[in-house]
């Protein structure tokens, strides 16, 4: 069963700890960013809005970087579906940061070879699968979750079920509180 | 091999490592952790999944602290100053029984000739301090010993004794359906971090949260509603958000009927004033219609809370702006429930040291902060401290101790910070750095970090808790743990037998006498909860009258309005000068100790101003390019970021007192700029806190 990442934005509060969690786990050198924060700004003035985003490695279905690598150092696991480079044949070249889509493939190691997220499954410390990754462990808001992509599918239904469901439900006894009808058209509920 | 099952053991499994249960002091919030260590080297450092109080998890500078223990710039011997003061100090290596004899025979000369109240202390808040305070207050007889609240949360705090008679309330965010935050940005500075889960999770459940400040800080992001509050106005919009909730009568009138003080007074005091939404609508730049809702709102969901931290003080009106935003609750009757500010409980820790009544000196002054006139202080106005230093005002400060802290760096007004330093006849700091302080003192004593030595303390979590913080990797170089630092001079002085402990141990068992487990036990948890207690306003509160107070009498007898009132700060921007200066902190940064941290560094290299979009348009700022910020006493040259999310009319400098640090270490050289030499001093009138927002700049493209 493919692995995968479960990312909460509404969680998420860009406090960085699973970047380092991350780098101090994986023991990765200054430098390459197996994971990074990002967070998106738009609207003016007081009408602001802003979203944070923890990226890494997705660890593609069909991974381009696999398909761009000259020289087959990429692999994806059939097992987990885990999509790691074997630093003994990476030539550093690139090609691979150049298919990715989310800029994940991290060249700036002093090897000049690729690195990148792994599933902390780098050899010596990996991580069974059952355990969360570093980054998950760590994270205080519970933003990232990882695991088979089936399950990390039921979390979000759950998420879209509680949204639908939330009105009325949640308030204390005597106290009827319909988060959207109270709170007015127009705000965020 | 036996297959543990708890995933800190099978993490440690993985390394090779052993695992210590312990806490993370790299902020106040002291998460409770467990570090693996490998061959005495911290290896990780995760969270301990029991505790209740970060349940597991850990922020970003809690995590990359695994560096402190290799960091190469870390203090390794008592270093005596060779050079005269008024210059950086130039540091000869001195055993610790010289270091000893010297400081020894300095305390002994000052209190000769001033006497021991000449001699005062300032910290953090480590636990560790109570050693000290045993040595310098109990036996050496000084009334001076603080930590570092006037740089921090002195008017919340001041506030929150003064309404609840508490110095600490917790936010029950997990039961709270309404939460209004003035000033407070406590989930991008990752406060406590069962704080930040809770406040998430209540908002996923439908709770709406109103986050009030000028700042569309990381809280602010995940608010229903963001207030673009203008700077340093808090108080007159909260005063008029009390003003509604009493005229509209939506308060709880049999709450404040049975357990507050002075309800009638108050409804009066606004009328008088004419504090209403009209009035305050001007002056905070908030609609008096949308005053009016939040008010309505606020009143009409319970449960609720309003709660205030640092961003409302920094203001010469600050401290009402805090007692206004605490009265909203009581008001309300939203005190002490489920869902409200709670009281907490704290665990009965004992003295690590028993010293006898006949053995304690009296000090024949009273403490620094009643002698400079501010009695509801609840902690020294630190920038006041230049003056004892300097002028001799209100009494003579002579020798002077920094436990890590570094007011040189984190104070306002550095010019003057640096002066009374260099005034001193007794500088010692106890330091893991060779800090921009510790290069102003006579002598530097080197410090072991939280992995290096033991703790017990006080948790934040809602519950009474225990932490405990043990040695997980021995001292780099030949630093040593605070207790051993106070035993060695207490026995230079004569006072050694007061300090009789061999291992931390011995004093651990004194500290843990009161609370239900042993340390043996405590090594393995490394943490004791207690259970969870709400409704304790009915049983009376530590205040003078035992009742919420809207009217408080401390503050009537100190010549204060014993009502809250609202007062125009103190520096107003003008034509030469057009932008008031606020700060706000940065998450992946703790005040200024981690800038020497490669991991967050990496993150966060440099510090950065925030000007808005249409003021960089007025003055010529370009995103990401350099801009010059100078006020009437000093400019800076720093990065300016353009944004949207920020009042017009003001920029934010973003961790300023933590960059651009001179000393320290290679890594944090030079990096960013320090801003905290471009405002003057002020002090609060009523809290004694420091006023960092106190100043008017200009900014200019650095590139012109």
């Amino acid at each position: 069963m493919q692995h995968g990442f479960y990312f909460d934005h509404q969680r998420c509060v860009k406090c960085h700890a699973c970047e380092i969690a991350c780098k101090t786990w994986n023991e990765v050198e200054i430098g390459p960013r197996w994971r990074e924060v990002v967070k998106i700004e738009s609207g003016t003035f007081p009408a602001v809005t802003a979203m944070n985003v923890s990226m890494a490695c997705m660890h593609c279905g069909d991974a381009p970087c696999k398909s761009a690598c000259p020289v087959s150092a990429i692999s994806k696991s059939a097992k987990n579906g885990i999509v790691t480079v074997d630093p003994n044949k990476c030539i550093g070249c690139g090609f691979c940061a150049w298919a990715c889509p989310f800029g994940a493939p991290q060249l700036t190691a002093e090897s000049g070879k690729m690195e990148k997220c792994n599933f902390c499954q780098t050899p010596g410390k990996e991580r069974p699968l059952d355990m969360p990754r570093a980054c998950e462990e760590i994270c205080p808001t519970g933003a990232i979750r990882s695991g088979p992509m089936n399950l990390l599918a039921t979390l979000e239904r759950d998420a879209a079920a509680s949204r639908l469901g939330r009105s009325g439900i949640q308030g204390l006894p005597g106290l009827i509180l319909d988060a959207e009808r109270r709170f007015g058209a127009g705000e965020q509920a | 091999m036996d297959q543990p099952d708890d995933l800190g053991s099978r993490l440690a499994q993985i390394k090779g490592a052993k695992l210590v249960k312990s806490f993370c002091y790299t902020c106040p919030w002291q998460c409770p952790t467990e570090v693996l260590v490998r061959d005495g080297q911290v290896v990780y450092h995760k969270g301990n999944p029991e505790s209740p109080n970060n349940i597991g998890s850990r922020c970003a500078k809690g995590m990359a602290s695994v560096y402190l223990t290799r960091d190469p710039d870390r203090l390794k011997y008592p270093m005596l100053r060779t050079n005269p003061k008024g210059s950086p100090g130039q540091f000869k290596r001195i055993s610790w029984d010289e270091a000893f004899s010297f400081i020894a025979e300095k305390l002994e000369l000052i209190r000769d000739k001033w006497g021991p109240e000449a001699v005062a202390y300032t910290c953090h808040h480590d636990p560790n301090t109570v050693f000290f305070r045993h040595l310098l207050g109990d036996l050496y007889g000084s009334p001076n010993n603080y930590t570092h609240t006037s740089g921090c949360e002195q008017d919340r705090r001041a506030a929150c004794l003064t309404v609840f008679g508490h110095v600490f309330p917790m936010h029950d965010f997990a039961n709270s359906r309404y939460v209004i935050l003035w000033g407070m940005n406590n989930l991008g500075a990752n406060q406590g971090l069962w704080e930040s889960r809770a406040l998430i999770e209540a908002k996923k459940k439908g709770a709406k949260l109103v986050v009030v400040d000028p700042n569309f800080t990381e809280t602010a992001q995940k608010a229903n509603e963001w207030i673009p509050i203008k700077p340093g106005t808090d108080g007159s919009m909260a005063l008029a958000m009390c003003s509604v909730i009493i005229q509209e009568s939506l308060y709880d009138s049999d709450f404040v009927k049975r357990y507050c003080e002075g309800f009638d007074g108050f409804r009066q005091h606004l009328l008088s004033h004419g504090y209403t939404p009209e009035w305050a609508e001007p002056i905070c730049g908030i609609k008096a219609e949308t005053i009016t809702r939040l008010a309505r709102e606020f009143a009409g969901t319970k449960p609720a809370m309003s709660a205030i931290f640092k961003g409302s003080g920094y203001y010469t009106n600050g401290a009402d702006a805090a007692r206004t935003c605490y009265i909203l609750n009581a008001l309300c009757g939203e005190v002490d429930k489920p869902g409200n500010l709670n009281l907490k409980d704290w665990a009965p820790l004992a003295a690590p040291v028993i010293i006898p009544e006949e053995a304690k000196a009296k000090p024949q002054k009273p403490p620094l902060h009643i002698a400079m006139g501010y009695p509801l202080a609840p902690d020294l106005p630190n920038s006041r401290l230049p003056d004892a230093v300097i002028d001799g005002k209100p009494y003579p400060v002579k020798g002077l101790f920094v436990q890590s802290t570094n007011p040189v760096m984190s104070d306002p007004n550095r010019d003057r910070v640096q002066e009374m330093f260099r005034n001193l006849e007794l500088g010692v700091a106890i330091e893991i750095f060779m800090s921009e302080t510790a290069l102003e003192c006579d002598i530097v004593l080197p410090e072991t970090s939280f992995y290096e030595h033991a703790e017990i303390r006080n948790g934040m979590w809602l519950g009474p808790e225990v932490i405990l913080c043990q040695p997980a990797v021995p001292p780099v170089g030949e630093a040593k743990p605070l207790y051993d630092i106070v035993k060695g001079l207490a026995t230079k002085m004569g006072w050694g037998a007061y300090f009789p402990y061999e291992k931390w141990e011995d004093w651990g068992e004194l500290v843990m006498k009161d609370i239900p487990m042993s340390l043996e036990d405590l090594k393995r948890t490394g943490f004791w909860a207690g259970p969870v207690r709400y409704n304790r306003v009915p049983d009376g509160l530590a205040t003078p009258s035992g009742k919420v107070e809207i009217r408080s009498e401390a503050y009537a007898s100190a010549g204060f309005d014993p009502y809250p009132v609202y007062t125009e700060r103190s520096v107003i921007p003008d034509k030469d000068f057009p932008l008031q200066l606020t700060h706000s902190k940065l998450s992946m940064h703790c005040n200024v100790l981690t800038q020497n941290n490669p991991f967050l560094m990496e993150i966060c290299g440099e510090n950065w101003m925030e000007i808005n979009r249409v003021d960089a348009l007025k003055y010529g700022i370009q995103d990401n390019s350099y801009a010059i910020v100078e006020s009437p006493k000093d400019h800076i040259r720093i990065r300016a970021k353009v944004v949207e999310g920020l009042v017009p009319g003001c920029i934010s400098i973003r961790h300023g007192h933590g960059f651009g640090h001179w000393a320290m270490g290679s890594v944090a050289k030079g990096k960013g700029a320090h801003s905290n030499n471009l405002m003057d001093t002020h002090t609060n009138p009523i809290t004694g806190a420091n006023c960092y927002n106190e100043c008017k700049v200009r900014v200019r493209s650095a590139a012109t």
